[in-house]
């Protein structure tokens, strides 16, 4: 006998007992309640399980009528939404797709030393990037970037050529595994897993090799990190013998402690201070093929580069949700005298091994929320022998080295997804007469006006 | 003698004719047992039905049903919402029907003095964050984890009702089966693992309550219990046929009796 409660009731060829007036009562309370969920949408009927449970528990409904409606429902998903028809892995936990889309204006000079004419342009550019990232069971992860524009340091594409389309690029493809809150590994083109300057790293950089990352947490305000990465620049043809027939790698490791300290107004220790020293150096190798702004096509031999990156952010400084931050930035090439002479050929120049930036900023709020806004303002010196040109920020003095003059940069949210962004750069040469394409701008100047949308 | 082999030939022609043929596909975890032992009941009752049964996962069932080629699809999960999409699309419609109940039970060693759990501790015991037993009111001692293996149905189900989906403790140890599971816990003081309702009772272990209610057929009739779940038929619509009297004997008092025989919860109380 098939009882009121769990008996099927939508299969009514199986009832055959005498409760019927009380089934077709429990139906149509099932067909009102099919009726409100179905009519409440899509994203509401995905999610009345656990209504359907609470009714089922209560007895209000039968479990077969609580499966019934769970079907229909699950139907009536399927097909209306899009996420009906997506068949995701179940070892997923999260997959994240975003991307943004920067529409710029830009105004330029760039005048090279001992030359008589400044190249003056403007430019409307635009940047397209698309990411996926998927966090998986046991700590693994992958992911992957798209964008416009091939080279490493820029995803900006000029408009040009008529109507012509343009390509898209594959910016980043990783593999990663973090065992436990101590240790992550990736593998691939990554996002740059180091904490650092654009003085140093083109921000636009996604490096490709394998990374190890170690967290040391001491109590409850100080964290030491250590990481590592072997990083591929080129794969070069062994056959070819000597530096031109082995591969290209740079091994840079760095060791970042942040201390939290100070109090808000509920006791959170809100205000941080990082430090990050670290090293970086290539194996004698060469480079060849690179398409970034300022590119250096040649032996990667000169450089050992001491780094001493931080920052001191201050918060709640003029009420709740604002903060000042000072930041800097710190190179020194421990072989710019053989980059500078020999690899560079400029004999009897000084090394100039140093490279450094001094930066404050002012914010309210996190820049993602509508009516945030932010200002930075940053000096820096960059000498001819103290840094990777490949590597430093395409934006500033066009990526040339013996540069050094200050960027300004504000942003405000027009929304929590879109902002407009302003950022002027001015630089001027530090020794006149380099002959060296890395090093031979007399000065440059950069507008860009950007607004930036995010989905 | 020529006569009567062609007479008994053509007879058996007919009978073969005349059988009805029902395929059911599906999981593993009612086609290993219950459903072949509920057609063997139903054959004794219904004289010239033959069954094809293959119980190779849920999945298979549900696509069986979208295909076209079973008549019962066997899951222990409910239909994805891609598969009733794809079902839609060629015209099928999922049916659901609840056959059985499956609960699982979480176990200790006798020894072991602990009687309760919340569900918030077994999502952190087994998952790794909980490692000793002290740390819910035991006895203090290192917290030994028994699993099943990973292909089987139950592993993910018990990820799914009792640790909201986390991983399981890079400690716990995979055994093949319940009796193992029960056997490994019998042995160590310091064993938890999960059985199926059938397992329950054997040697050397005892069932902890999962707040505040023990597993039983009871308990999961009457949605106490946390750790049970819903097995199914699946049909293209409402069952015509033979499918339709096959499953309305597992609904009926004879086939929810072997369910229960089985080790599942019938979908109602028996008398």
């Amino acid at each position: 006998m098939v009882g009121p409660r769990f008996g099927p009731t939508t299969g009514t060829q199986f009832n055959d007992n005498p409760d019927r007036p009380i089934m077709l009562h429990l139906k149509s309370k099932l067909f009102a309640l099919a009726s409100v969920l179905l009519c409440a949408g899509t994203a509401f009927a995905q999610d009345s399980g656990p209504l359907i449970d609470i009714l089922v528990r209560k007895g209000l409904i039968t479990d077969q009528e609580g499966e019934d409606l769970r079907s229909e429902l699950t139907k009536d998903f399927a097909a209306n939404s899009a996420a009906g028809k997506l068949n995701l892995g179940s070892h997923l936990t999260e997959f994240k797709l975003g991307g943004d889309v920067r529409l710029r204006h830009q105004v330029e000079t760039q005048a090279p030393q001992n030359g008589t004419v400044s190249n003056e342009r403007t430019r409307e550019r635009f940047r397209f990037r698309f990411n996926g990232d998927a966090l998986m069971q046991k700590g693994w992860g992958a992911g992957f970037a798209l964008e416009t524009a091939s080279a490493a340091d820029s995803g900006n594409q000029t408009f040009e050529n008529g109507n012509n389309d343009y390509n898209l690029y594959l910016a980043r493809a990783y593999v990663s595994w973090r065992p436990n809150l101590n240790w992550m590994f990736v593998g691939g083109k990554q996002k740059n897993p180091f904490y650092t300057t654009d003085m140093v790293w083109d921000s636009d950089i996604n490096p490709q090799g394998v990374t190890e990352i170690h967290t040391r947490f001491i109590g409850a305000k100080d964290t030491l990190e250590f990481r590592a990465s072997q990083l591929l620049m080129d794969d070069n043809n062994e056959t070819g013998g000597g530096r031109a027939g082995r591969d290209a790698w740079l091994f840079a490791q760095q060791a970042v402690y942040t201390h939290w300290f100070g109090k808000d107004a509920i006791g959170n220790a809100v205000n941080s201070l990082v430090i990050a020293p670290g090293f970086m150096v290539y194996n004698d190798s060469t480079l060849s093929g690179l398409d970034n702004e300022t590119p250096f096509n040649g032996t990667t031999d000169g450089l050992a580069v001491f780094t001493m990156p931080g920052e001191v952010n201050w918060m709640n400084v003029a009420g709740a949700g604002t903060a000042v931050k000072l930041y800097w930035d710190f190179a020194y090439n421990l072989e710019a005298e053989r980059r500078v002479r020999k690899v560079y050929g400029l004999a009897g120049q000084p090394k100039d091994a140093t490279a450094w930036l001094v930066g404050v900023g002012y914010g309210s709020g996190t820049g993602k929320v509508q009516g945030d806004y932010s200002v930075k303002l940053d000096y820096r010196s960059l000498g001819t022998g103290s840094l990777d040109v490949n590597l430093s920020d395409s934006d500033w003095a066009f990526g040339r080295l013996n540069q050094e003059g200050f960027k300004l940069a504000a942003a405000y949210n027009l929304t929590d997804f879109a902002s407009f962004n302003a950022t002027y750069f001015h630089t001027t040469d530090k020794r006149e007469t380099q002959t060296s394409a890395v090093s031979n701008l007399d000065h440059s100047q950069i507008l860009q006006l950007d607004l930036v949308v995010k989905f | 003698m020529k006569k009567t082999i062609l007479l008994l030939a053509a007879l058996s022609a007919v009978t073969l004719a005349s059988a009805q043929k029902l395929v059911i596909k599906g999981s593993d975890t009612l086609g290993a047992k219950l459903v072949p032992m509920l057609a063997e009941d139903y054959k004794a009752r219904h004289a010239g039905v033959i069954f094809e049964i293959a119980a190779e996962g849920s999945t298979t069932g549900i696509s069986a049903i979208i295909d076209g080629t079973a008549q019962i699809g066997m899951s222990s999960r409910r239909a994805k919402p891609t598969e009733v999409s794809a079902a839609t699309a060629k015209g099928v419609s999922m049916k659901p029907i609840i056959v059985a109940f499956d609960g699982i039970g979480v176990i200790v060693n006798q020894g072991n003095p602990l009687a309760a759990l919340t569900r918030r501790q077994v999502e952190q015991i087994f998952a790794g964050d909980i490692t000793d037993w002290s740390q819910v009111g035991g006895t203090s001692g290192k917290i030994s984890i028994y699993t099943r293996n990973t292909s089987s149905g139950t592993y993910a189900d018990f990820k799914e009702l009792a640790m909201k989906k986390r991983d399981y403790a890079s400690s716990s140890q995979k055994m093949a089966g319940n009796e193992q599971i029960a056997a490994e816990v019998a042995k160590n003081p310091n064993g938890i693992g999960y059985v199926g309702l059938a397992y329950l009772h054997d040697p050397g272990i005892k069932t902890v309550a999962i707040d505040g209610a023990l597993p039983s057929e009871e308990s999961v009739i009457a949605k106490k219990y946390p750790y049970a779940r819903p097995t199914f038929y699946y049909t293209n619509g409402e069952p015509t046929g033979e499918a339709a009297k096959f499953v309305e004997f597992t609904l009926g008092d004879e086939g929810q009796k072997i369910v229960r025989k089985v080790g599942f919860v019938p979908v109602r109380a028996l008398n």
